[in-house]
């Protein structure tokens, strides 16, 4: 019955929703904001990649609630998960192959997760999908050696500072008359690695904030207590 | 007058550093929180006797709306900005000393609120309603009883679905006008979202937003997270959040939906939830859930004052709010240590006086006792109320005098249970409330008697901040002066 229940739901939504979005030209909304930042950015944020402008730039406030809701719910899922008995049995340690391909995948993704994050201001990617990327590089050799134990302590100092290298850069603008949060720095040559001002230093404060955050919280994922067989 | 932004980014910060703080110094860790909290108050105070009540707008990042984010600052804004950092402060985690990470979650919890009511901007509104959502789902699991974790499961899923509803909202708006900047959305609103797709946009925000506002289909979750929350908490969701998910309801309805239909939905809503929570918690046997039920329909009652057009229903429902907002934490606080079934409590009044003194102080100012704001803000929805035309209104008359005579029987039979000598057969009532819950709820209790004696100043304050903020002109002007001067 209350399954049926659900499915009724479900299914009311369902249509509701296709109703609703069945009245819609798509490809032919107005384009008032979205235009606008087309023109403006490529001279005001100095970011080839115009994504990053928006997410770093016009819209830098929701890119800080967003690191925010990756720390609640990494804070949160702490407080649930972050108590283990020290005498449950832990998983054996992987073979030989799982062992050496971490070994040799580790660095590489290392290189590739920075790569990606350094880059956010100029070709698609930066600081939230580098950040991913690093999380799993750490996350690797705690799948090969579950009895490693892992830093927390250094975790939540990275994930900190980080985060707090992205407010201070906002209060930096505050403090020297401009806005929260404004671009600071010369904007340099449209494309080169060194350009778009403050933009890559606050998208490596992402990226490792979301990469320690993520690797802390697979970390408690994983070292949840097994049942005993 | 920029620096409004730091009520929302110090608590932030101090928020990240927290965790990490207190692995250094303990002490540190303890007090970053509540002195974070205390100089934005002082901020907040400084920036509202600097603005002389005239509304302003940051343009965040230097870049101006409607391609940047904004904060609008008036009074309304201001006032909650200030609730929130008060509240917070007062339901501060004080006992939690091994737990940084409660710390770090009030923090984020207040940061996010004060965001709330100030951003400009409708998808940035919905990242700090995100926020909101996420770390009050830590703060209901905080206790870590098995009963907390399945109401947060249970909290966390229908708060996913409200998210999933608000933002389906928010990309309807979008797609029809082509911007998110509330005071430019509230330009266009007149030409493009007033139709029928507009009225299903808000009408999907008002569910997903209502989630937090314990509005009538989507309040499940309310009885057994407050059941199972730490008193502080339950008082921090009942009093403030449910108070800002309104809030951001009503700056939707002042700005962007002004159609009768809208303002009908929310009251056919409201009359539903208050007939529903008040019907409920007079059936409940057990204390946190009755007021959780009361909760619910007095957020009804507050929905039901909200929607009354124009200036009347903004201060009539302002009044309710922050009434409210005095009161439910207070009554939470005290039944932290009376917790469990009602018919236990018998006696419980007389072993500890104090405290049941001001429970009967708080139920009568709840209730709507002449003498106490309760009875001033009623009085207003019923005047706001009578005035109107219309047939609905009029039912909604009714049902809230219903609700008050329901409210009056179950709270008045929990007061003469608590001054009942404890016979033979009831449990031993712990009558100890731990200083601290009982200093917050006589502070409150305090301020409620300081509202009753200062009434005329503060009606008078009250309503014109009700009519600045029922002006959606007055709001296009001040974001959109700014961006020619610059």
């Amino acid at each position: 019955m209350r399954n049926l229940a659900a499915l009724v739901f479900v299914g009311g939504l369902a249509f509701l929703l296709l109703v609703i979005f069945n009245q819609f030209d798509f490809a032919q909304a107005p384009m008032i904001v979205g235009q606008g930042i087309l023109t403006d950015a490529p001279d005001r944020v100095g970011a080839a990649n115009i994504v990053t402008a928006v997410v770093l730039g016009y819209r830098g406030i929701d890119t800080l609630g967003e690191i925010s809701i990756l720390f609640a719910a990494s804070v949160a899922a702490g407080l649930v998960l972050g108590r283990r008995r020290t005498d449950v049995r832990r998983d054996p340690p992987g073979g030989f192959i799982l062992r050496s391909g971490v070994a040799l995948l580790f660095p590489l993704m290392l290189v590739v997760g920075f790569y990606i994050i350094l880059h956010g201001h100029l070709t698609p990617g930066g600081g939230f999908q580098g950040g991913v990327i690093l999380a799993a590089a750490f996350f690797l050799p705690l799948l090969a050696r579950p009895e490693t134990p892992v830093n927390h302590a250094g975790l939540s100092i990275v994930e900190g500072g980080a985060g707090a290298v992205f407010i201070l850069t906002g209060l930096a603008a505050l403090l020297q008359g401009g806005e929260f949060l404004q671009p600071l720095l010369d904007n340099g040559v449209l494309g080169e690695l060194v350009s778009a001002g403050t933009l890559p230093l606050l998208y490596l404060a992402v990226g490792l904030k979301v990469g320690a955050e993520l690797a802390g919280l697979m970390a408690r994922l994983a070292d949840v207590e097994v049942d005993e067989p | 007058m920029n620096t409004i932004v730091l009520t929302v980014v110090l608590p932030l910060l101090a928020a990240f550093v927290v965790p990490a703080l207190s692995r250094v110094s303990p002490l540190l860790g303890r007090l970053l929180g509540p002195l974070t909290l205390a100089y934005a108050i002082l901020l907040t105070l400084q920036i509202w006797l600097g603005m002389e009540g005239k509304p302003y707008s940051v343009a965040l990042g230097g870049f101006q709306p409607p391609l940047g984010i904004n904060f609008y600052v008036d009074q309304l804004s201001l006032l909650f900005t200030f609730l929130t950092l008060v509240t917070s402060l007062l339901l501060w985690p004080w006992r939690n000393e091994t737990e940084p990470r409660q710390y770090a979650l009030t923090l984020l919890l207040a940061a996010s609120a004060c965001g709330l009511a100030l951003s400009g901007d409708l998808f940035n509104i919905y990242v700090f309603y995100e926020l909101i959502s996420v770390a009050s789902f830590g703060l209901a699991a905080a206790t870590r009883s098995g009963a907390s974790f399945a109401a947060s499961l249970r909290y966390l899923i229908l708060s996913g679905l409200g998210s999933v509803l608000a933002l389906c909202g928010i990309a309807i708006v979008y797609l029809q006008s082509g911007t998110l900047n509330l005071a430019q959305l509230s330009q266009l609103a007149p030409e493009t979202l007033n139709t029928p797709l507009g009225m299903s946009a808000f009408a999907l925000i008002l569910l997903g937003v209502g989630v937090k506002g314990e509005l009538f289909p989507v309040n499940s979750w309310v009885p057994e997270v407050y059941a199972a929350a730490s008193s502080r908490v339950s008082g921090l969701l009942a009093g403030l959040v449910s108070k800002l998910a309104v809030l951001v309801i009503v700056r939707l309805l002042v700005l962007l939906f002004q159609q009768e239909s809208a303002l009908q939905l929310m009251l056919i809503l409201g009359l539903l939830g208050t007939i529903s929570g008040e019907l409920a918690a007079w059936r409940a046997k057990d204390m946190n859930r009755m007021l959780a039920f009361s909760s619910i329909g007095q957020l009804g009652v507050i929905f039901i004052a909200f929607s009354i057009p124009g200036e009347t229903g903004l201060f009539a429902g302002l009044a309710l709010s922050l009434h409210h907002l005095l009161v439910k934490p207070a009554l939470f606080l005290l039944a932290e240590r009376w917790r469990g079934s009602l018919a236990g409590l018998r006696g419980a009044g007389l072993a500890s006086p104090v405290a049941g003194g001001m429970f009967v102080l708080l139920a009568l100012s709840l209730v709507g006792m002449p003498p106490l704001p309760g009875f001033w803000a009623k009085f207003l929805l019923f005047t706001g109320l009578a005035a109107q035309q219309s047939v609905i209104y009029q039912v909604a008359l009714g049902v809230v005098l219903l609700s008050i005579v329901i409210e009056a029987n179950y709270l008045f039979r929990v007061v003469m249970n608590l001054f009942q000598p404890a016979g033979d057969n009831s449990v031993a009532v712990t009558s100890d409330h731990g200083w601290l819950n009982l200093g917050t709820t006589f502070l409150l209790s305090a301020l409620l008697i300081a509202g009753m004696l200062f009434m005329g100043p503060l009606g008078a304050w009250l309503e014109e901040v009700a009519i600045q903020a029922a002006d959606p002109v007055l709001y296009f002007d001040t974001v959109f002066s700014v961006s020619a001067i610059h």
